[in-house]
């Protein structure tokens, strides 16, 4: 986002909304739950859990619990949203060229969406057939 | 802006670490959501991704979570302490030592892994 404002009338003169205050204190908030979420669900089962035993019974043992269903689902939900708005930034920053900014954005953003879609369906939606 | 040295360092690999963990997520659900296809479809593709390779692209996902989480702890202490932008290089001395002592567990686990040929043939 090419920050023209030198001086905080200026931006207050640029901004028509509080939208990017809100990400920005949504990206804070965020990053912090992550650093806790991530570093659990790695040591979980990268340190404690032999990876390579990792398999499809693995997972459907984790995912049958509601506890691990919801972890993961914050996982999915916030690192998406953080890594949708982060990508956002990096496009605004190195995609001079308007229409080919846009265009990259609509396509990423529908494959995070889509992603998303997908992840949620796999957590909630699909038996794992284990009690 | 910072003018060169370690803050611009921290940015850049702030930045190169947090798009290589958006790519490396959407593999990862990619991955996990092909249980809805069922047990030989995603036991496929999981002893696919027991290959080496991808576990050292795993030590590397791994080294960027741990260097992007931290480092955005810095960040929020820029942001938020009226100390932190004066000491942000200290800080970022401190983002690698807490990087250091979280990663070691997993390097000596994974790497071990590795070396001792442990991936699921």
């Amino acid at each position: 986002m090419a920050i023209k404002s030198k001086r905080y009338e200026e931006a207050r003169l640029e901004a028509s909304t509080n939208l990017e205050l809100y990400w920005w204190v949504f990206m804070r908030i965020s990053g912090v739950v992550l650093v806790f979420l991530l570093i659990g669900h790695m040591w979980m089962n990268a340190v404690i859990t032999d990876l390579n035993s990792i398999d499809y019974e693995y997972v459907a043992k984790r995912l049958s619990q509601t506890t691990w269903k919801i972890y993961d689902l914050l996982i999915l939900a916030l690192g998406l949203l953080h890594g949708a708005n982060g990508l956002r930034y990096v496009l605004d920053d190195w995609i001079r060229n308007p229409s080919r900014r846009f265009w990259t954005k609509v396509v990423l953003y529908s494959l995070i969406a889509f992603l998303f879609f997908l992840g949620s369906l796999s957590l909630l939606n699909h038996d794992f057939g284990v009690n | 802006m910072y003018r060169g040295r370690e803050g611009q360092w921290a940015f850049y690999l702030h930045r190169i670490s947090g798009l290589g963990i958006l790519v490396f997520l959407m593999l990862h659900v990619a991955n996990i959501a092909s249980a809805m296809w069922g047990p030989e479809v995603s036991n496929a593709l999981m002893k696919f991704y027991h290959q080496p390779v991808f576990q050292i692209g795993l030590l590397l996902l791994i080294a960027g979570v741990l260097y992007h989480g931290f480092n955005g702890l810095r960040i929020i202490l820029m942001d938020f302490t009226a100390w932190g932008v004066r000491y942000q290089r200290q800080l970022w001395y401190g983002v690698w030592v807490l990087f250091v002592i979280f990663y070691l567990p997993f390097l000596l686990k994974i790497g071990g892994g590795i070396l001792g040929g442990s991936h699921g043939d």
